[in-house]
């Protein structure tokens, strides 16, 4: 057996066990650096080489060599700008510096709540899609049609490319081969309507103007969001990755009114399914620390800001915590006080185990860590973060029995057809065809609503 | 005549209806330009209590940007009555989204509060050059610069921003502030900037700090 074999196997039994409520050997080191890292620290044009991500593998094998992590180093990127350009994207755009952002630009105005609570599917492809993306221009049906196949297939590529690169890494390095996005992504209903259909300002607006608006598009946009989450196959392995967006903007009245119900509803939704949730929790949620307890056993919370030690407190018996080393660290602070904040990080959240190290949020530039201070934290994690009761049970267990899904519409828009309505349409069409069929409606849902998150 | 102690309180609580149809009624009397601009004042005065409100954890982002566009609201509609003069200035800055970052949320924030308590903005716009700030800051020569990012990406560009002002001779004659997410302490020494936040509010009272 080669070195990389057994060290795959040490990592996959260190990662299963705190999936499975056991103490492990080690804390699993769970770090991650983008596209534009990578690409920056093998001295690459980033506004060149993002158009052919194939190009970067030199530098990702380089970077596995140097920095110690057992996921793979290499998380890839959810935005490459082929496929954005082609449909002329408004909602995401490329800086002076070839980095890819999200602007706030509107979607979604404040008078098509009524046909977004009616028919959600119909209004976001007949409204919402035309203005973020203007190749996709209805009044151009064949030249939108070609754009957006071209740019379906850009994605696939990208995407392809870019797996293609993490599955070698996996091999030859030894990593833990459960990839970062593998189980599914989606957002909050509440961000969903908030990000890039009505934007910051306009769902800032409608909290106070429009609640109850508010409320119903969350409730027409759950199936939806719901949907786009869910992963191909279900493993106690996998998670459905949700980033979390508004709540910290928010008054806690407006949260427990408007954010939180449907985004409760949902995870507990996956949950009764043997679903679990990976949840970034981006800026400060102190201040809902009781929420997130309530969430499903063994949610995966990954922290920006907050106390350590007030999180293990509340969540750690329940949850498996995630993040809230700072990466500005990295940059600012010598390698030894890195070292020594990464301990203290590490005294505060691995007692009693559910948690796996990473950092509060991925660095976006190479500039923004010293290599010699990252490859510092991330070895002495791996060498102090070791457990002396490795195999004894850790907190609390996940039974799917605990959750129970509450009723939702279906999903019914004349772009969206079942397998079943297909095969009334086509009758002639063999069940054979199913699974290819119905994996190509899928297909391109997930990429429409993917296009808006 | 308008209860400007109520007016101001409604502001304060963000109550869009009451503002509103106080403010149509206090046009609809003719005021004076004066009365105008004592009316204006009251506004800016709820601007102040809703600044006092976030920093105390009671308001949140979402309250502050709904705050900016009711104060644009209030101003519109007292266009009118409010005549060429406006209130006394009592300071410039230079704002802008440093390079290579797109996000204005947090710099608009700061930007409409910074208004309200009577400074003069210059808003840069986003994702601004150095050499941007640079010919702003020798043309309108103001007391304070803001810079503002989200990325961590921001930092570096805050401080090649620096480093441009420095080399241009024009950083000693000016304050400056960063604001956004990432910004820290050691974010703050490590640019060269004099100060920093992530509260728009408490950027506000650091620069009135340094106009007194």
């Amino acid at each position: 057996m080669t070195d990389a074999h057994e060290l795959q196997r040490e990592r996959i039994s260190i990662y299963h066990d705190v999936y499975d409520n056991k103490i492990p050997k080690r804390v699993p080191v769970d770090i991650s650096l983008t596209f534009d890292v990578i690409a920056q620290f093998g001295g690459l044009n980033l506004t060149e080489v993002q158009w052919n991500p194939a190009l970067i593998e030199e530098a990702v094998d380089r970077m596995c060599q140097i920095v110690y992590s057992d996921r793979c180093i290499y998380g890839g990127s959810l935005r490459y700008p082929s496929f954005y350009q082609i449909l002329k994207a408004q909602s995401f755009q490329i800086a002076s510096n070839g980095f890819i952002q999200h602007p706030e630009v509107v979607g979604m105005l404040p008078e098509d709540y009524d046909y977004l609570i009616e028919n959600p599917y119909d209004c976001i492809l007949e409204r919402i899609i035309p203005r973020q993306y203007k190749a996709f221009n209805l009044h151009d049906p064949i030249n939108c049609a070609i754009s957006f196949a071209k740019s379906i297939l850009a994605y696939q590529n990208e995407n392809a490319q870019t797996g293609m690169i993490i599955s070698k890494m996996v091999e030859k390095y030894g990593y833990y081969p459960g990839g970062r996005y593998s189980g599914g992504f989606t957002e909050a209903p509440f961000d969903f309507l908030a990000d890039m259909l009505r934007g910051f300002k306009g769902i800032s607006m409608d909290i106070r103007r429009m609640p109850e608006k508010v409320a119903a598009a969350c409730d027409a946009l759950y199936p939806i969001v719901f949907k786009r989450g869910l992963p191909s196959a279900i493993s106690n392995y996998g998670d459905v990755f949700i980033p979390l967006h508004m709540a910290p903007f928010m008054r806690e009245k407006d949260f427990a009114t408007l954010w939180w119900p449907s985004f409760k509803r949902m995870v507990d939704e996956y949950a009764s399914m043997g679903i679990h949730c990976r949840i970034f929790c981006e800026r400060d949620w102190t201040r809902y620390l009781d929420y997130l307890y309530e969430l499903p056993t063994d949610t995966r919370i990954m922290f920006e800001y907050g106390d350590p030690k007030l999180i293990k407190e509340k969540l750690g018996k329940k949850h498996i915590i995630m993040g809230l080393y700072p990466i500005m660290s990295l940059k600012t602070k010598t390698k030894q006080e890195c070292m020594d904040e990464a301990k203290r990080y590490i005294d505060a959240l691995a007692p009693g185990g559910k948690y796996l190290f990473g950092f509060d949020k991925n660095p976006l530039f190479f500039s923004d860590i010293k290599l010699g201070c990252l490859c510092a934290v991330t070895e002495t994690v791996r060498d102090y973060a070791v457990y002396s009761n490795a195999g004894e049970t850790a907190g609390m267990v996940f039974n799917k029995e605990d959750y129970k899904a509450e009723p939702s519409r279906k999903i019914e828009s004349k772009y969206y057809k079942t397998w079943e309505e297909y095969k009334a349409q086509n009758p002639e069409v063999a069940d054979f065809g199913r699974q290819k069929l119905q994996g190509l409606e899928e297909t391109i849902f997930n990429y429409f609503t993917f296009l808006l998150m | 005549m308008i209860d400007l102690k109520e007016l101001t309180q409604a502001v304060g609580e963000l109550d869009e209806e009451k503002v509103t149809e106080m403010l149509t009624e206090f046009v609809s009397s003719k005021p004076t330009e004066e009365e105008a601009q004592k009316v204006v004042n009251a506004c800016q005065q709820g601007m102040g209590i809703v600044g006092d409100l976030f920093e105390k954890g009671e308001y949140f982002v979402g309250d502050l940007i709904f705050a900016g566009e009711l104060l644009t609201e209030a101003i519109n509609i007292l266009k009118p009555v409010i005549g060429g003069q406006s209130a006394s200035k009592v300071g410039t800055i230079v704002l802008g989204t440093v390079h290579g970052d797109l996000h204005d949320i947090g710099k608009n924030i700061f930007r409409s509060m910074a208004e309200a308590a009577g400074f003069v903005v210059h808003d840069l716009g986003i994702d601004q050059p150095v050499e941007n700030f640079v010919e702003k800051v020798r043309e309108v020569k103001p007391e304070i610069v803001g810079m503002s990012g989200v990325l961590t990406l921001a930092i570096e560009s805050m401080k090649d921003t620096i480093e441009g002002l420095k080399k241009a001779g024009l950083r000693d004659g000016v304050k400056i502030i960063i604001g956004g997410n990432p910004v820290t302490k050691e974010a703050c020494e490590y640019v060269g900037a004099d100060a920093f936040t992530t509260n728009a509010a408490e950027g506000v009272k650091i620069c009135q700090g340094w106009v007194k």
